[in-house]
């Protein structure tokens, strides 16, 4: 690879005229960089289609800008703010908290510290190198000791850890006991798991006193260009009601602690509860909570889970608003990142000038380019067009910096030798930028959070997927490049705009078009479409495997979801048990379709299988020639097949694909009007539609896979109109955008924008 | 692979035992004819026996999972190892690069074919 790089990221991915937009930008390889911003019209740059193409806009920030490095800090911790130091103990400390590592083996690891790696000043309750509990106490002067269980740590398994030391007569205690019950660990009370201990040494008189930041999950080794503390010595696993004492406690002490009883005599310095921020219906919070009354609160960094199940769980609520107390768990990865928390370069108003559309800041040092993508859309409630593109951002958020093209199983899960570009290896070289909801952490645990205040180089114009073909944003300029061939006036709006102001942002549109992908769903998306389409409103939904998982916005942080992979659904890794819900809003996660809410019931057709290898093409069925659906064919052959071309495995139905079920909700008046037929045995029927397993349930032996052409009106003079496939809009500009997908789209779209009534059913 | 004393997952060495079998059977299928078959279209819809070889090579990767880097867009492919360490890109197996994804798919499948066939 080349010594030049440059990568970036925004602050808002949607802004309209008048508002600001900021950008990060980290380059190296040079002195400066150039950036302008670009109107992305089409992403491809396929040889057999049009090709990419981009419209320079003059704006104020084109110029040259010094090019710096930026670093990105991840991994998940708590800083506890203590200004007036009351944690500075220097003379006896006992440190103890309930804790479930996922990775003691890694290396050495901080559960407790307020600990200076340099100096060797403080102290600290860690796991060691030998994966042993150990405590660390130094003065930062040449005098520091470390004692640690004779035993090491299990991983997956709930302790009672304690550790505490008085430095007037040097005796240390390691108190480590297993706390295992039927549910609460990987193993069950019947496997034979090391006795409990409580080892006690006479060691080193060292006076321990530090001005460190205290961190739980790591420990405070600087701090970055923007002030923040930096993080080393990240943990993996839960720690769960950590708490702090000035003075050193014995054996029997450490039995009450155990057991969740009082330690008699003094009371803790700090006690932190972090089920004290289940709220009604959620843990909307970064705050942990100090319920000493010492007000040693603090807060958690780059989202570390909540709402996992702590060492008390029982196993009869999964939900931690119903039983908190048995939720007292944080989940730590030193993977997780919520925000690179870059430096600005620069920073753009979106002039009137600027109409809704798709756009990037493009960055150029020398040979390498990146381009930072972003939308202008209307001003709320005054759309300048009949047509919105509802470009799918929460989906372009959860597949963020995935990994699968590394991943397990993927040769057989994509029928095919994955492909992967110099995005992906950058991504794979650099692990701090990262994951997605496609991805576990490195403790083997499922990712459930995905910010966009990073760097994300798979959200490009210019990206291919490990397919082979168009994934996400860069499929969706497909659409955007067919919306210009073909001159429709169109706004643009996205996911997090629908997400927070619902209905309002789309009752005056005439139609909605969505984007190739449009996975991610959240509630208040799901309502919005609804409402819209039982007042009027017309759908076109040209993708496949749309409004599948539940998906939260973070409330005040719309640059962060979580989806919790429960039972059912292609799901790339499976919430643990008790884990299935939402902590930012407390929703069930999981697919829609075991919420009640299957796609079918939205748009006429749902999941029913998917494949990578190639994709095929649709025919049409009886109902494409009654009166009221004649129009969607207008100018297409009777017998034609639909879309055995395209630049998405090579015809326009592939990928993912969905299917009219009337089982699952598909509207009664929804005709049916193509089906898709020849889909390879690489096209294997959902898991969710499994019930008994048996032989031939791939797409040369399953009538169900397939993808369902369907359209239905609604009430008050609305429609649907669904392709149910991925691949539809890479088939658009075959023969510069003169084929049947391009016929067909245009005119259901002309007639949905039309203000006349819809030929009724 | 490894002697069986040292796996402690005891599920490795049922595992090691059936891919001895498989191997066997599949060896079996490994004709010209689906060679054949195979280059002329690595992502066709394929003949019972060339599927068959295909889901064992596409879901074991007893030597690390072999994947195509494109290191020129529609221009050129090579093959690459995944690495096995969180950080580590993979890394080019050896000089060869095939100016089409289908001839670099082509010759993955013949590199675990030989695997398949190694004693």
């Amino acid at each position: 690879m080349s010594s030049e790089s440059i990568h970036g990221y925004s602050d808002r991915i949607s802004v309209s005229s008048g508002q600001r937009i900021r950008f990060m930008v980290s380059a190296e390889g040079g002195t400066s960089y150039r950036a302008d911003i670009v109107r992305l019209i089409r992403g491809d740059t396929n040889p057999k289609g049009p090709g990419p193409k981009e419209e320079l806009i003059e704006t104020s920030i084109s110029n040259e800008y010094p090019a710096r490095y930026q670093p990105v800090y991840a991994g998940s911790h708590v800083l506890i703010d203590d200004p007036a130091q009351l944690l500075n103990l220097g003379i006896a400390i006992t440190l103890h908290a309930f804790i479930m590592p996922t990775t003691a083996g890694k290396g050495a690891q901080g559960i407790l510290a307020r600990w200076d790696p340099e100096l060797r000043m403080g102290w600290a309750m860690v796991i060691d190198e030998q994966r042993q509990l150990a405590l660390w106490i130094g003065d930062g002067v040449g005098h520091s000791l470390r004692v640690a269980a004779p035993t090491p740590l299990l991983d997956n398994v709930w302790y009672s850890a304690g550790t505490s030391y008085d430095s007037s007569t040097g005796r240390a205690i390691i108190d480590l006991r297993p706390l295992v019950n039927s549910v609460n660990s990987l193993v069950g009370p019947v496997a034979i798991l090391p006795a409990p201990i409580t080892h006690e040494t006479i060691t080193q008189q060292i006076k321990f006193s530090a001005e460190s930041q205290m961190v739980f999950a790591g420990w405070a080794s600087g701090s970055s260009a923007t002030g923040a503390t930096i993080v080393d010595g990240h943990y993996n696993g839960k720690i769960d009601r950590p708490c702090v004492y000035a003075r050193a406690l014995g054996a029997a002490e450490f039995d009450a602690l155990a057991t969740g009883r009082e330690a008699g005599g003094v009371g803790p310095i700090a006690r932190w509860d972090f089920a004290n921020e289940i709220a009604s219906s959620s843990i909307a919070s970064d705050k942990v909570t100090d319920t000493s009354g010492n007000n040693l609160n603090g807060r958690c960094i780059n989202m570390p889970a909540r709402g996992m199940t702590g060492h008390t769980w029982a196993g009869r609520s999964e939900h931690f608003i119903h039983a908190p107390a048995e939720y007292g768990a944080i989940h730590f990865h030193d993977d997780d990142l919520e925000d690179a928390d870059w430096k600005p370069d620069f920073e753009l108003e979106i002039a009137d000038s600027m109409r809704s559309g798709a756009y990037a800041a493009r960055l150029r040092i020398r040979d390498a380019i990146d381009y930072i993508p972003f939308f202008v859309r209307p001003v709320t409630a005054r759309p300048t067009a009949k047509i919105a593109f509802l470009a799918p951002t929460a989906s372009y958020m959860a597949y963020a910096n995935e990994h699968m093209g590394v991943g397990a199983g993927i040769e057989a899960i994509i029928g095919r030798t994955a492909v992967v570009q110099q995005q992906d290896l950058y991504l794979y070289e650099h692990p701090e930028l990262a994951l997605s909801t496609y991805d576990v952490h490195s403790d083997g645990s499922g990712v459930c959070y995905s910010s966009r205040l990073r760097p994300i180089p798979n959200m490009r114009p210019n990206y291919r997927h490990e397919t082979g073909s168009l994934w996400g944003f860069a499929a969706d300029l497909d659409l955007v490049g067919w919306l210009e061939a073909k001159a429709y006036a169109y706004d643009v709006i996205t996911d997090e705009d629908l997400h927070l102001e619902g209905t309002t942002l789309i009752n005056s549109y005439k139609v909605v078009i969505t984007g190739t992908h449009p996975e991610y769903y959240s509630s208040a998306m799901l309502d919005a479409l609804e409402t819209f389409l039982i007042a009027g409103g017309r759908l076109m939904y040209l993708g496949g495997n749309g409004f599948y998982w539940v998906t939260s916005y973070f409330p005040g942080k719309p640059h962060l979801i979580e989806v919790r992979k429960g039972e059912g659904g292609s799901r790339a890794w499976q919430a643990r048990p008790g884990e299935y819900y939402h902590s930012t809003t407390g929703e069930r996660g999981g697919v829609w379709r075991n919420r009640a809410r299957p796609p079918q019931k939205l748009v006429g057709v749902g999941f029913a299988a998917q494949g990578f290898d190639y994709s095929s093409s649709y025919r049409r069925m009886p109902d494409s020639r009654d009166h009221d659906t004649r129009f969607i064919f207008d100018g297409v052959p009777d017998d034609e097949l639909i879309g055995d071309f395209g630049l998405v495995g090579g015809g326009a139905a592939g990928h993912e694909v969905d299917r009219y079920d009337l089982s699952l909700g598909t509207p009664a008046n929804a005709r049916l009007v193509a089906t898709s037929e020849g889909h390879s045995d690489s096209y294997q029927r959902v898991v969710e539609e499994i019930l008994f397993t048996y032989p031939g349930a791939g797409g040369t032996q399953d009538p169900g896979v397939r993808a369902d052409i369907v359209y239905f009106p609604t009430l008050g003079g609305g429609a649907v109109f669904s392709t149910g496939s991925i691949a539809w809009c890479g088939s658009l500009s075959h023969n510069n955008y003169d084929n049947n997908v391009s016929r067909i789209t245009a005119n259901v779209l002309d007639h949905f924008m039309a203000d006349d009534r819809l030929p009724s059913t | 692979m490894r002697e069986t004393s040292a796996i402690s997952d005891r599920g490795e060495v049922v595992f090691q035992m059936w891919y001895g079998r498989i191997r066997e059977a599949i060896r079996s299928l490994l004709t010209t004819k689906i060679i054949a078959e195979h280059e002329r279209d690595p992502l066709g819809n394929h003949s019972d026996a060339l599927k068959r070889v295909l889901n064992l090579i596409r879901r074991t990767a007893p030597n690390g999972k072999y994947l195509l880097v494109c290191t020129r867009p529609f221009e050129q492919w090579r093959i690459a190892r995944t690495s096995k360490v969180r950080g580590q890109a993979p890394t080019f197996v050896d000089d060869r690069s095939f100016d089409s994804e289908a001839k670099a798919m082509h010759a993955v499948f013949l590199m675990r074919i030989e695997e398949l066939n190694r004693r």
